[in-house]
């Protein structure tokens, strides 16, 4: 469950985001779509702490942001948060030290304290869930994209989070791929996982999202369940924006 | 014209250069009192009793003489290679000696003298340093006897250092001439010496194999300074005169003077300190040792440099702002000045201020020091080689900063730094051989001492060479695959990235 209120940030001189409210249900997937500079991925993350707030409030897993909080304060719920809240990034970052389980394992370990035998089991059956478990002592180097993604995804997993973010992830998979990719994700949200996804996809959004947010300018500009906001948007802007994507 | 010229050529320099041939001496003024230094009144101006000898035995010649100041250790060696045409600087008419130079007759009888500290009470002579190390000038008799002798000794570029060493504790006795005992050790009032003089010898003048009309020349003329009382004067002038001079005196009760050049000992002064030919499995044996100190001292400051340029590269790239500028101040300070000049300063300055470390520790620590500076840019260009997303992903699976940079980070910097650390290591280990500044006994001080006296700069030159190559070598190919393996690595990611995006 996510709900934001009145969310702003301001960098600088720049308005980056404005008056930004919405709410994620649990078992759900928010798609967040938008020109290139509309603020959607520094919401997405707002919503794990690698942007700081600078008006309103956030709160995810049942930690909550708010503007006005001190910066220690801050800081120490944006650590509890991130326990909550996983992240899959656009280019994975996935550690190319480690191997496969170690990517996965690393966290659980050195951060929740889990014994390693647990993690591994735990990092094993994920993989299994995405098709890579043979693929356990490969490196990052020598992994396709794809397998890439799963593995950041089940690394992200790994943690049990509450809310599962996504950063533009079918920007480095063909439409086959991209399909298997939602096929997985609904799968995830069938065992309760909530997501939020930022992505320029189209056809992707149909195939995960439950509902859809368009932005423009930092603003938080139309909300509502996916076929609506693909077939029939109301906002002016939406439909200018839906008209012209793929 | 041409005339006129070589008129003014004659007016110019009229007899001096014609009729005046010179006589060039080489001698090493450094640390060189009392026989020839640096006039500390005027720096400028050398002084020192053999400096007024060679001032009567040149005029005794008629010839004019030309001082040149040379290094101690080479002084054979720039001999032959005609630098000068005469040695006049203590020197002692040993066996090795003998082979590559001529000596003049005696002009000195000198005994060694043994110096303690002052409150020394186990020392009382030789025989008591069995397990204690003895320090004396490198390449000297005394050294030659302390090896004879199978005593642990360290041998010194000048007297000043030995007789520092001996009041800081460093050595446990020092073994020198006397003239250089008096001079030097004397005054001290940390300092006393230790039991009689031993082991009487001559100095005697070196000259060139085949420079034997020059030698009688030199010959007649110290005869002539030592019989009429010249010499006599000089060194009393010095406080170096005894009884023991007049052993050189001609004796004219049985009506024969001695053979130029064969004026004979007595009994006592038979002693030849070393005669035995170069013994080439003992130098071995010694550069073995000497290039394990070398081994051991560039392992040893390479642990301090690469744990110390860790801490200076991250706390010049994470650290507060005052963590920042002094380690910025370290890095530019080791990297901007000589390491030569670092490892004098904390072997001569530091103990001024009660820090006292022996020769190999202050080398080990100093090119640790030197070294760490350097390491610390090599682990910083590595740091930053690591993509923010790296940080990232790490924060975003909950881990703290330290977490993140310990378990994340530093292991992938690691890595990049590998390679150049390595080339490093090579050039550290090559960068050793600076501590023979400070007297450590390692593969180049070896080479150099054993050159200097066996004369065989070329083999020695080469062994000592392989013996760097043996070492340096297998690191520096190791680098160059830790890069390789780091290259097609960085590649294939580059590709990949490619194809994915």
């Amino acid at each position: 469950m996510i709900s934001i209120e009145g969310l702003g940030k301001v960098a600088g001189e720049t308005r980056i985001l404005r008056g930004v409210s919405l709410t994620v249900e649990p078992r759900t997937v928010l798609g967040i779509i938008g020109p290139s500079g509309s603020g959607k991925t520094t919401l997405l993350r707002c919503m794990n702490g690698f942007e700081r707030i600078s008006e309103g409030s956030l709160e995810a897993g049942g930690v909550r942001l708010e503007a006005v909080l001190g910066e220690k304060e801050y800081q120490k719920r944006v650590k509890l948060l991130r326990r909550q809240v996983g992240m899959v990034f656009q280019h994975f970052y996935l550690f190319p030290h480690l191997s496969v389980l170690g990517n996965i394992t690393e966290a659980p370990v050195q951060v929740l304290r889990q014994p390693r035998a647990e993690a591994e089991a735990r990092a094993l059956g994920l993989l299994e869930t995405v098709g890579l478990r043979k693929s356990w002592s490969r490196y990052p180097e020598s992994l396709s994209g794809g397998e890439q993604q799963r593995v950041a995804i089940v690394r992200a997993l790994a943690m049990k989070p509450e809310v599962l973010l996504f950063d533009e992830p079918t920007s480095a998979l063909d439409p086959r791929r991209s399909n298997e990719l939602a096929v997985t994700l609904r799968g995830l949200v069938e065992q309760g996982q909530t997501m939020v996804i930022v992505t320029h996809s189209m056809k992707f959004l149909e195939d995960v999202a439950d509902r859809v947010l368009y932005m423009e300018a930092g603003e938080a500009v139309e909300l509502g369940d996916t076929a609506q906001i693909l077939n029939d948007p109301q906002d002016p802007r939406t439909q200018d924006f839906i008209r012209h994507a793929d | 014209m041409i005339k006129s010229l070589l008129l003014l050529c004659l007016l110019l320099f009229p007899i001096g250069a014609n009729a005046q041939t010179v006589l060039r001496w080489g001698a090493d003024p450094s640390g060189g009192a009392p026989y020839v230094f640096s006039d500390p009144a005027h720096p400028d101006k050398y002084v020192g009793y053999e400096l007024e000898m060679v001032e009567a035995l040149a005029a005794a010649m008629n010839r004019r003489p030309v001082f040149v100041p040379t290094d101690w250790q080479t002084i054979v060696t720039s001999l032959e290679r005609g630098e000068f045409d005469i040695i006049v600087n203590g020197l002692e008419p040993t066996g090795d000696r003998a082979r590559v130079i001529l000596f003049s007759k005696p002009y000195y009888v000198f005994r060694l003298q043994l110096t303690v500290r002052k409150n020394e009470t186990r020392i009382n002579g030789l025989e008591d340093c069995r397990t204690r190390t003895v320090g004396t000038l490198g390449n000297t008799a005394a050294s030659r006897l302390l090896e004879k002798e199978g005593l642990n000794f360290k041998g010194y570029e000048d007297p000043v250092g030995a007789y520092r060493d001996l009041e800081l504790g460093r050595v446990d006795a020092v073994l020198m001439d006397v003239p250089m005992e008096a001079f030097y050790a004397r005054p001290s009032p940390r300092l006393k010496p230790a039991g009689e003089p031993i082991q009487p010898s001559y100095y005697v003048i070196g000259l060139r194999k085949g420079d034997e009309a020059l030698k009688a020349e030199v010959d007649a003329a110290i005869d002539k300074i030592v019989n009429d009382g010249t010499l006599e004067r000089i060194l009393r002038k010095w406080n170096l005169w005894n009884d023991a001079q007049l052993e050189l005196r001609a004796k004219p009760a049985n009506g024969a003077t001695p053979a130029p050049g064969e004026a004979q000992p007595n009994e006592a002064l038979k002693y030849e300190m070393t005669n035995a030919t170069f013994n080439w499995s003992e130098a071995l044996w010694r550069l073995t040792r000497a290039a394990s100190v070398t081994v051991l001292l560039s392992l040893g400051a390479m642990v301090i440099a690469v744990t110390l340029g860790l801490v200076l590269a991250v706390g010049q790239s994470r650290g507060p702002a005052w963590v920042r500028f002094i380690s910025t101040i370290y890095v530019e300070f080791f990297r901007g000045t000589p390491v030569l000049v670092q490892l004098l300063f904390l072997y001569f300055g530091l103990p001024r201020v009660g820090l006292a470390m022996p020769g190999w520790l202050t080398a080990l620590v100093g090119l640790g020091l030197n070294y760490a500076a350097y390491e610390s840019q090599v682990y910083r260009a590595a740091l930053e080689a690591i993509p923010k997303g790296q940080y990232e992903a790490a924060y975003a699976l909950g881990m703290s900063p330290v977490l993140a940079f310990r378990r994340i980070v530093l292991p992938q910097a690691l890595r990049i730094a590998l390679p150049p650390m390595t080339n490093d290591f090579v050039s550290l280990f090559k960068d050793t051989s600076v501590a023979f500044a400070i007297s450590v006994w390692e593969l180049a001080t070896a080479y150099r001492e054993l050159a200097n006296a066996s004369g065989e700069f070329m083999l020695l030159g080469a062994i000592v060479s392989a013996f760097y190559l043996l070492m340096s070598l297998p690191l520096a190919h190791l680098a160059r695959r830790l890069e390789l393996r780091l290259q097609r690595r960085q590649a294939l990611r580059a590709v990949e990235a490619e194809v994915a995006g």
